[in-house]
Protein backbone atom coordinates (compact mmCIF):
# COMPACT_ATOMS: atom_id res chain seq x y z
CA UNK A 1 0.00 0.00 0.00
CA UNK A 2 2.66 2.63 0.80
CA UNK A 3 5.14 1.09 -1.54
CA UNK A 4 4.27 2.69 -4.77
CA UNK A 5 6.05 0.41 -7.16
CA UNK A 6 3.85 -3.23 -8.19
CA UNK A 7 5.27 -6.24 -7.69
CA UNK A 8 8.00 -8.00 -9.58
CA UNK A 9 10.68 -5.94 -11.36
CA UNK A 10 9.91 -3.27 -14.25
CA UNK A 11 11.29 -3.01 -17.83
CA UNK A 12 14.13 -0.19 -16.96
CA UNK A 13 15.53 -2.41 -13.93
CA UNK A 14 15.80 -5.59 -16.57
CA UNK A 15 17.41 -4.05 -19.29
CA UNK A 16 20.15 -2.46 -16.54
CA UNK A 17 20.82 -6.03 -15.27
CA UNK A 18 20.99 -6.96 -18.84
CA UNK A 19 23.81 -4.16 -19.28
CA UNK A 20 26.14 -6.39 -17.96
CA UNK A 21 26.34 -8.99 -20.76
CA UNK A 22 29.62 -9.11 -22.61
CA UNK A 23 29.37 -7.77 -25.95
CA UNK A 24 32.26 -7.52 -28.35
CA UNK A 25 33.32 -4.24 -29.56
CA UNK A 26 35.86 -2.95 -32.00
CA UNK A 27 37.78 0.09 -30.72
CA UNK A 28 39.18 3.02 -32.26
CA UNK A 29 41.15 4.57 -30.15
CA UNK A 30 43.44 3.41 -27.11
CA UNK A 31 42.01 2.93 -23.85
CA UNK A 32 44.09 1.89 -21.20
CA UNK A 33 42.76 -1.14 -18.84
CA UNK A 34 39.82 -0.25 -16.14
CA UNK A 35 39.80 -2.10 -12.82
CA UNK A 36 35.83 -2.32 -12.17
CA UNK A 37 34.05 -3.73 -9.74
CA UNK A 38 32.86 -6.54 -12.45
CA UNK A 39 36.14 -7.42 -13.24
CA UNK A 40 39.23 -6.05 -14.85
CA UNK A 41 38.73 -4.37 -18.73
CA UNK A 42 41.39 -5.55 -20.78
CA UNK A 43 43.38 -2.45 -22.58
CA UNK A 44 41.80 -1.34 -26.06
CA UNK A 45 44.07 -0.94 -28.56
CA UNK A 46 42.83 -0.50 -32.14
CA UNK A 47 42.32 -2.85 -34.43
CA UNK A 48 42.31 -5.65 -32.00
CA UNK A 49 38.97 -6.87 -30.61
CA UNK A 50 38.01 -6.39 -27.41
CA UNK A 51 35.24 -7.77 -24.93
CA UNK A 52 33.17 -5.13 -22.86
CA UNK A 53 30.15 -4.83 -20.78
CA UNK A 54 27.54 -3.95 -22.37
CA UNK A 55 26.97 -0.49 -21.09
CA UNK A 56 30.55 0.42 -21.56
CA UNK A 57 30.01 -0.38 -24.73
CA UNK A 58 27.08 1.51 -25.65
CA UNK A 59 28.70 4.40 -23.62
CA UNK A 60 32.13 4.17 -26.32
CA UNK A 61 29.32 3.23 -29.11
CA UNK A 62 27.78 7.11 -28.29
CA UNK A 63 31.16 8.54 -28.27
CA UNK A 64 32.22 7.18 -31.75
CA UNK A 65 35.07 5.61 -29.89
CA UNK A 66 33.96 1.72 -30.56
CA UNK A 67 31.86 -0.19 -33.13
CA UNK A 68 29.92 -2.80 -31.68
CA UNK A 69 29.98 -6.43 -33.04
CA UNK A 70 27.01 -7.75 -33.14
CA UNK A 71 26.53 -11.62 -31.80
CA UNK A 72 25.32 -14.00 -33.67
CA UNK A 73 21.67 -14.59 -33.00
CA UNK A 74 21.34 -11.01 -34.11
CA UNK A 75 21.53 -11.55 -37.57
CA UNK A 76 18.52 -11.10 -39.93
CA UNK A 77 19.45 -15.26 -41.13
CA UNK A 78 19.49 -16.19 -37.32
CA UNK A 79 16.33 -14.24 -36.67
CA UNK A 80 14.48 -16.23 -39.69
CA UNK A 81 15.55 -19.30 -38.79
CA UNK A 82 14.20 -19.15 -34.94
CA UNK A 83 10.91 -17.55 -35.83
CA UNK A 84 10.92 -20.63 -38.40
CA UNK A 85 10.74 -23.07 -35.29
CA UNK A 86 8.77 -20.67 -32.92
CA UNK A 87 5.97 -20.73 -36.17
CA UNK A 88 5.81 -23.59 -38.40
CA UNK A 89 7.89 -26.61 -36.45
CA UNK A 90 5.21 -28.95 -34.56
CA UNK A 91 7.20 -29.49 -31.53
CA UNK A 92 7.29 -25.64 -30.67
CA UNK A 93 3.86 -25.35 -31.03
CA UNK A 94 3.23 -24.24 -28.10
CA UNK A 95 6.74 -24.33 -26.76
CA UNK A 96 9.46 -21.76 -27.15
CA UNK A 97 12.58 -22.25 -29.20
CA UNK A 98 15.30 -23.98 -26.95
CA UNK A 99 17.92 -21.72 -25.25
CA UNK A 100 21.29 -21.61 -26.06
CA UNK A 101 22.83 -24.58 -24.45
CA UNK A 102 24.45 -24.25 -21.00
CA UNK A 103 27.90 -25.27 -20.42
CA UNK A 104 28.04 -28.62 -18.42
CA UNK A 105 24.61 -30.49 -19.61
CA UNK A 106 24.19 -32.13 -22.89
CA UNK A 107 22.09 -30.41 -25.22
CA UNK A 108 18.29 -31.65 -25.71
CA UNK A 109 19.04 -32.36 -29.97
CA UNK A 110 22.37 -34.72 -29.11
CA UNK A 111 22.82 -36.67 -25.56
CA UNK A 112 26.37 -36.03 -26.54
CA UNK A 113 29.02 -35.95 -23.60
CA UNK A 114 29.10 -31.97 -22.43
CA UNK A 115 32.40 -30.81 -24.35
CA UNK A 116 33.24 -27.57 -22.28
CA UNK A 117 35.73 -27.40 -19.43
CA UNK A 118 34.68 -26.56 -15.92
CA UNK A 119 36.11 -24.18 -14.52
CA UNK A 120 37.75 -23.87 -11.34
CA UNK A 121 36.84 -21.71 -7.50
CA UNK A 122 40.05 -20.13 -6.11
CA UNK A 123 39.16 -23.23 -3.21
CA UNK A 124 39.58 -25.75 -6.10
CA UNK A 125 35.82 -26.44 -6.33
CA UNK A 126 34.39 -27.04 -9.94
CA UNK A 127 31.53 -25.26 -10.90
CA UNK A 128 30.13 -24.45 -14.53
CA UNK A 129 29.53 -20.50 -15.32
CA UNK A 130 26.16 -19.64 -15.93
CA UNK A 131 24.33 -16.46 -17.27
CA UNK A 132 25.31 -13.57 -17.08
CA UNK A 133 28.68 -14.67 -17.05
CA UNK A 134 28.58 -16.92 -20.24
CA UNK A 135 29.34 -15.10 -23.16
CA UNK A 136 26.35 -15.41 -25.27
CA UNK A 137 26.55 -11.73 -26.86
CA UNK A 138 29.81 -11.63 -27.89
CA UNK A 139 30.53 -12.18 -31.97
CA UNK A 140 32.33 -15.30 -33.13
CA UNK A 141 33.90 -16.11 -36.15
CA UNK A 142 32.93 -19.26 -36.50
CA UNK A 143 30.01 -21.00 -35.56
CA UNK A 144 30.30 -24.91 -35.09
CA UNK A 145 28.49 -26.74 -37.17
CA UNK A 146 24.93 -28.68 -35.80
CA UNK A 147 24.97 -25.69 -33.46
CA UNK A 148 21.26 -24.32 -33.95
CA UNK A 149 20.93 -20.07 -33.14
CA UNK A 150 19.51 -19.37 -30.43
CA UNK A 151 18.14 -16.55 -27.93
CA UNK A 152 20.25 -15.98 -25.06
CA UNK A 153 18.10 -14.74 -21.90
CA UNK A 154 18.55 -10.82 -22.49
CA UNK A 155 17.53 -11.20 -26.26
CA UNK A 156 15.06 -8.11 -26.26
CA UNK A 157 16.80 -5.94 -24.08
CA UNK A 158 20.12 -6.73 -26.21
CA UNK A 159 18.55 -6.87 -29.35
CA UNK A 160 16.68 -3.38 -28.38
CA UNK A 161 19.43 -1.43 -26.97
CA UNK A 162 21.78 -1.97 -29.76
CA UNK A 163 18.90 -1.79 -32.45
CA UNK A 164 18.87 1.91 -30.88
CA UNK A 165 22.20 2.90 -30.49
CA UNK A 166 24.16 0.73 -32.68
CA UNK A 167 21.95 0.11 -36.02
CA UNK A 168 24.90 1.71 -38.07
CA UNK A 169 26.48 -1.82 -36.91
CA UNK A 170 23.59 -3.99 -37.50
CA UNK A 171 23.54 -6.42 -40.48
CA UNK A 172 19.79 -4.78 -42.49
CA UNK A 173 18.85 -2.91 -39.09
CA UNK A 174 15.22 -2.75 -40.23
CA UNK A 175 14.80 -6.33 -41.37
CA UNK A 176 15.90 -7.06 -37.76
CA UNK A 177 13.92 -4.90 -35.75
CA UNK A 178 11.00 -6.08 -37.51
CA UNK A 179 11.65 -9.57 -36.44
CA UNK A 180 12.32 -8.85 -33.21
CA UNK A 181 8.91 -7.78 -33.34
CA UNK A 182 7.36 -10.18 -34.72
CA UNK A 183 9.52 -12.84 -32.55
CA UNK A 184 8.22 -11.17 -29.16
CA UNK A 185 4.28 -10.88 -30.62
CA UNK A 186 4.75 -14.50 -31.50
CA UNK A 187 6.14 -15.25 -28.25
CA UNK A 188 3.84 -13.22 -26.16
CA UNK A 189 0.94 -15.08 -27.63
CA UNK A 190 2.21 -18.07 -26.46
CA UNK A 191 2.70 -17.18 -22.63
CA UNK A 192 -1.22 -16.02 -23.29
CA UNK A 193 -2.49 -19.04 -24.02
CA UNK A 194 0.05 -20.64 -22.02
CA UNK A 195 -2.72 -19.98 -18.94
CA UNK A 196 -4.22 -23.96 -19.38
CA UNK A 197 -1.58 -25.62 -18.14
CA UNK A 198 -0.72 -23.38 -15.38
CA UNK A 199 -3.21 -25.24 -13.19
CA UNK A 200 -0.44 -27.32 -12.34
CA UNK A 201 0.81 -24.95 -10.55
CA UNK A 202 -1.80 -24.55 -8.25
CA UNK A 203 -2.44 -27.86 -7.44
CA UNK A 204 0.57 -28.80 -5.86
CA UNK A 205 3.19 -31.13 -6.99
CA UNK A 206 3.49 -29.72 -10.69
CA UNK A 207 5.27 -27.57 -12.39
CA UNK A 208 5.05 -25.30 -15.97
CA UNK A 209 8.21 -25.37 -17.99
CA UNK A 210 9.19 -21.79 -18.91
CA UNK A 211 12.41 -23.18 -20.87
CA UNK A 212 13.61 -20.47 -23.04
CA UNK A 213 11.72 -17.61 -21.96
CA UNK A 214 13.57 -14.19 -22.43
CA UNK A 215 13.89 -12.03 -19.16
CA UNK A 216 12.21 -9.43 -20.39
CA UNK A 217 9.31 -11.71 -21.42
CA UNK A 218 9.07 -13.04 -17.89
CA UNK A 219 8.72 -9.52 -16.68
CA UNK A 220 6.14 -8.52 -18.72
CA UNK A 221 4.11 -12.03 -18.07
CA UNK A 222 4.89 -11.98 -14.12
CA UNK A 223 2.01 -10.43 -12.55
CA UNK A 224 -0.61 -11.71 -14.86
CA UNK A 225 0.84 -15.82 -14.79
CA UNK A 226 0.97 -14.99 -10.60
CA UNK A 227 -2.59 -13.76 -10.32
CA UNK A 228 -3.73 -16.61 -12.38
CA UNK A 229 -1.80 -19.33 -10.08
CA UNK A 230 -3.15 -17.55 -7.16
CA UNK A 231 -6.67 -17.13 -8.40
CA UNK A 232 -6.81 -21.22 -9.09
CA UNK A 233 -5.15 -21.67 -5.59
CA UNK A 234 -7.86 -19.82 -4.06
CA UNK A 235 -10.89 -21.79 -6.11
CA UNK A 236 -9.15 -25.17 -5.42
CA UNK A 237 -8.48 -24.64 -1.84
CA UNK A 238 -10.74 -26.70 -0.50
CA UNK A 239 -10.31 -29.55 -2.69
CA UNK A 240 -6.62 -29.58 -2.03
CA UNK A 241 -7.43 -29.11 1.79
CA UNK A 242 -9.77 -32.63 0.95
CA UNK A 243 -6.97 -34.22 -0.44
CA UNK A 244 -4.37 -33.39 2.56
CA UNK A 245 -6.99 -34.64 4.93
CA UNK A 246 -7.59 -37.80 3.40
CA UNK A 247 -3.31 -38.35 2.99
CA UNK A 248 -3.51 -37.60 6.51
CA UNK A 249 -6.29 -40.28 7.06
CA UNK A 250 -4.62 -42.62 4.68
CA UNK A 251 -0.70 -42.35 6.74
CA UNK A 252 -2.85 -42.66 9.86
CA UNK A 253 -4.19 -46.28 8.59
CA UNK A 254 -1.16 -47.44 7.66
CA UNK A 255 0.60 -45.91 4.77
CA UNK A 256 2.49 -48.83 3.97
CA UNK A 257 1.24 -52.05 2.67
CA UNK A 258 2.40 -54.43 6.17
CA UNK A 259 -0.64 -54.02 8.49
CA UNK A 260 1.44 -56.09 10.77
CA UNK A 261 3.75 -54.25 11.37
CA UNK A 262 1.56 -51.38 12.28
CA UNK A 263 -0.49 -53.68 14.79
CA UNK A 264 3.47 -54.21 16.08
CA UNK A 265 4.08 -50.69 16.51
CA UNK A 266 0.83 -50.05 18.47
CA UNK A 267 1.64 -52.43 20.62
CA UNK A 268 4.81 -50.60 21.61
CA UNK A 269 2.67 -47.73 22.72
CA UNK B 1 -6.10 -12.09 2.05
CA UNK B 2 -5.23 -9.47 5.48
CA UNK B 3 -7.72 -7.44 7.75
CA UNK B 4 -7.87 -4.53 6.16
CA UNK B 5 -8.49 -5.73 2.71
CA UNK B 6 -11.28 -4.37 1.64
CA UNK B 7 -12.53 -6.85 -1.27
CA UNK B 8 -12.12 -9.38 1.87
CA UNK B 9 -14.75 -7.11 3.63
CA UNK B 10 -16.89 -6.76 0.57
CA UNK B 11 -17.08 -10.11 0.21
CA UNK B 12 -17.97 -10.77 3.47
CA UNK B 13 -21.04 -8.47 3.36
CA UNK B 14 -22.91 -10.25 -0.18
CA UNK B 15 -25.95 -11.91 0.98
CA UNK B 16 -26.73 -15.95 1.59
CA UNK B 17 -30.23 -17.56 2.08
CA UNK B 18 -30.38 -18.73 5.37
CA UNK B 19 -33.26 -21.01 6.83
CA UNK B 20 -34.04 -20.33 10.85
CA UNK B 21 -34.45 -24.12 12.46
CA UNK B 22 -35.48 -22.05 15.82
CA UNK B 23 -37.86 -19.37 17.27
CA UNK B 24 -35.66 -16.51 18.03
CA UNK B 25 -37.25 -13.90 19.84
CA UNK B 26 -37.03 -9.97 19.35
CA UNK B 27 -34.52 -10.92 16.09
CA UNK B 28 -37.03 -10.06 13.94
CA UNK B 29 -35.45 -6.55 12.70
CA UNK B 30 -34.02 -8.86 10.07
CA UNK B 31 -37.13 -9.69 8.76
CA UNK B 32 -38.48 -5.67 8.98
CA UNK B 33 -40.32 -6.45 11.71
CA UNK B 34 -38.58 -4.31 14.70
CA UNK B 35 -39.22 -6.17 18.06
CA UNK B 36 -41.19 -9.57 16.60
CA UNK B 37 -39.90 -12.94 16.97
CA UNK B 38 -38.56 -14.72 14.01
CA UNK B 39 -40.53 -17.98 13.47
CA UNK B 40 -38.54 -21.51 12.69
CA UNK B 41 -38.66 -22.03 8.97
CA UNK B 42 -38.35 -18.60 7.84
CA UNK B 43 -35.50 -17.75 5.43
CA UNK B 44 -33.95 -14.27 5.61
CA UNK B 45 -30.68 -13.21 3.36
CA UNK B 46 -27.83 -12.97 5.55
CA UNK B 47 -24.22 -11.49 4.89
CA UNK B 48 -22.08 -14.27 4.79
CA UNK B 49 -20.40 -12.92 8.05
CA UNK B 50 -23.44 -13.39 10.09
CA UNK B 51 -25.12 -16.78 8.46
CA UNK B 52 -21.35 -18.37 8.82
CA UNK B 53 -21.35 -17.42 12.34
CA UNK B 54 -25.15 -18.60 13.22
CA UNK B 55 -24.51 -21.65 11.40
CA UNK B 56 -21.27 -22.72 13.22
CA UNK B 57 -23.30 -25.08 15.47
CA UNK B 58 -23.98 -27.52 12.84
CA UNK B 59 -20.04 -28.10 12.76
CA UNK B 60 -20.09 -28.45 16.56
CA UNK B 61 -22.84 -31.17 16.70
CA UNK B 62 -25.00 -28.88 18.76
CA UNK B 63 -28.43 -28.32 17.41
CA UNK B 64 -28.03 -25.29 15.10
CA UNK B 65 -29.66 -21.83 14.66
CA UNK B 66 -29.96 -21.72 10.73
CA UNK B 67 -29.19 -23.74 7.99
CA UNK B 68 -27.11 -22.14 4.80
CA UNK B 69 -28.08 -22.42 1.16
CA UNK B 70 -26.36 -22.05 -1.86
CA UNK B 71 -26.35 -18.23 -3.00
CA UNK B 72 -28.36 -17.52 -6.17
CA UNK B 73 -24.81 -16.91 -8.14
CA UNK B 74 -23.79 -20.00 -7.55
CA UNK B 75 -26.98 -21.66 -8.30
CA UNK B 76 -27.05 -24.91 -10.40
CA UNK B 77 -28.39 -22.69 -13.42
CA UNK B 78 -25.41 -20.63 -13.31
CA UNK B 79 -22.81 -23.58 -12.93
CA UNK B 80 -24.56 -25.15 -16.06
CA UNK B 81 -24.10 -21.72 -17.89
CA UNK B 82 -20.66 -21.71 -17.34
CA UNK B 83 -19.73 -25.46 -18.07
CA UNK B 84 -21.34 -24.47 -21.43
CA UNK B 85 -19.45 -21.53 -22.13
CA UNK B 86 -17.64 -19.44 -19.70
CA UNK B 87 -16.95 -16.77 -21.42
CA UNK B 88 -20.60 -15.34 -22.19
CA UNK B 89 -21.78 -15.35 -18.33
CA UNK B 90 -21.25 -11.85 -16.61
CA UNK B 91 -19.62 -12.29 -13.28
CA UNK B 92 -19.99 -9.10 -12.23
CA UNK B 93 -24.02 -8.98 -12.51
CA UNK B 94 -24.28 -12.16 -10.23
CA UNK B 95 -21.80 -11.04 -7.45
CA UNK B 96 -19.47 -8.25 -7.57
CA UNK B 97 -16.80 -10.16 -5.88
CA UNK B 98 -18.15 -13.58 -7.60
CA UNK B 99 -14.67 -15.77 -7.08
CA UNK B 100 -13.81 -14.71 -3.30
CA UNK B 101 -17.22 -15.54 -2.74
CA UNK B 102 -16.85 -18.85 -4.39
CA UNK B 103 -13.80 -19.49 -2.22
CA UNK B 104 -15.42 -18.87 0.96
CA UNK B 105 -18.91 -20.56 0.03
CA UNK B 106 -16.18 -23.69 -1.03
CA UNK B 107 -15.03 -23.76 2.54
CA UNK B 108 -18.63 -24.07 4.00
CA UNK B 109 -19.77 -27.04 1.26
CA UNK B 110 -18.27 -29.95 -0.08
CA UNK B 111 -18.93 -29.13 -3.55
CA UNK B 112 -16.18 -31.08 -5.71
CA UNK B 113 -18.25 -31.05 -8.72
CA UNK B 114 -18.46 -26.78 -8.15
CA UNK B 115 -14.75 -26.36 -8.02
CA UNK B 116 -13.67 -27.74 -11.25
CA UNK B 117 -16.35 -25.86 -12.76
CA UNK B 118 -15.23 -22.89 -11.01
CA UNK B 119 -11.76 -24.04 -12.11
CA UNK B 120 -11.85 -23.83 -15.45
CA UNK B 121 -14.29 -20.85 -15.71
CA UNK B 122 -11.50 -19.25 -14.16
CA UNK B 123 -9.05 -20.15 -16.78
CA UNK B 124 -11.00 -19.61 -20.21
CA UNK B 125 -11.71 -16.28 -18.98
CA UNK B 126 -8.01 -15.21 -17.88
CA UNK B 127 -6.88 -16.08 -20.97
CA UNK B 128 -9.74 -13.88 -23.06
CA UNK B 129 -8.45 -11.17 -20.65
CA UNK B 130 -5.16 -11.34 -21.35
CA UNK B 131 -5.85 -10.88 -24.86
CA UNK B 132 -7.92 -8.40 -24.35
CA UNK B 133 -4.99 -6.67 -21.93
CA UNK B 134 -2.60 -6.71 -24.55
CA UNK B 135 -5.01 -4.54 -27.00
CA UNK B 136 -3.45 -0.88 -26.56
CA UNK B 137 -6.96 0.26 -26.61
CA UNK B 138 -7.58 -0.83 -23.08
CA UNK B 139 -10.96 -1.34 -22.20
CA UNK B 140 -12.64 0.68 -24.44
CA UNK B 141 -11.81 -1.27 -27.73
CA UNK B 142 -13.94 -4.20 -29.16
CA UNK B 143 -14.75 -6.90 -26.32
CA UNK B 144 -15.95 -4.21 -23.54
CA UNK B 145 -18.98 -6.30 -22.80
CA UNK B 146 -17.11 -9.13 -21.68
CA UNK B 147 -15.17 -6.95 -19.78
CA UNK B 148 -18.11 -5.29 -18.25
CA UNK B 149 -18.97 -8.52 -16.94
CA UNK B 150 -15.64 -8.91 -15.02
CA UNK B 151 -15.53 -9.60 -11.09
CA UNK B 152 -13.26 -8.05 -8.79
CA UNK B 153 -10.32 -10.58 -9.05
CA UNK B 154 -10.29 -10.63 -12.75
CA UNK B 155 -10.67 -6.69 -12.67
CA UNK B 156 -7.19 -6.58 -10.97
CA UNK B 157 -5.97 -9.90 -13.26
CA UNK B 158 -6.67 -7.25 -16.35
CA UNK B 159 -5.41 -4.51 -14.54
CA UNK B 160 -1.59 -5.64 -13.78
CA UNK B 161 -1.73 -7.71 -17.77
CA UNK B 162 -2.22 -4.76 -18.91
CA UNK B 163 -0.26 -2.31 -16.98
CA UNK B 164 2.60 -4.96 -17.47
CA UNK B 165 2.07 -4.98 -20.99
CA UNK B 166 2.49 -0.79 -21.38
CA UNK B 167 5.47 -0.37 -19.24
CA UNK B 168 6.98 -3.22 -21.80
CA UNK B 169 5.26 -0.77 -24.57
CA UNK B 170 6.98 2.06 -23.37
CA UNK B 171 10.11 0.66 -22.57
CA UNK B 172 10.51 -0.46 -26.03
CA UNK B 173 9.85 2.98 -27.69
CA UNK B 174 6.33 2.02 -28.78
CA UNK B 175 4.26 3.92 -26.85
CA UNK B 176 4.80 7.43 -25.24
CA UNK B 177 4.72 7.70 -21.93
CA UNK B 178 1.32 10.03 -20.73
Amino acid sequence: MAFPLPRGITPSEISFLAEMETVTILPRQRLEGLELLGGPVEPLLPPRRASLPLWLALLLKRQRRANILPPPWLHPESLELILEIETKNDEYQHAFSPPPPLPGQPTPRDRRPPTTRPHYTPDGEKYYPAPPFLPQNTARDHIPPGEPPALPFHWLEVGTMLLEAASDDLVEPDQTRRLLKELREVRMAKIRSGVDVLDAAAMGGGGVALTGVGAMELGEGRRFIAGVVDGLRRIGASKEQARREEMAEEMANGGYDGTQDYEDGEMEF
Amino acid sequence: MSYYDIDAILTDSQKLPCTFELEVPGLGILEGNPGENIKAGTRIDLPLWLGEMLSIGARLGTSRLVTLDLPSALSERVMNALKADPRTVELRSLAPHFYSLSERILELFEEEEMVEVLSNTFKKRSAEIADHAHNPQGALGQGADFLRGLDETERQLFRVAHDSAKETRIWAGEAKKK
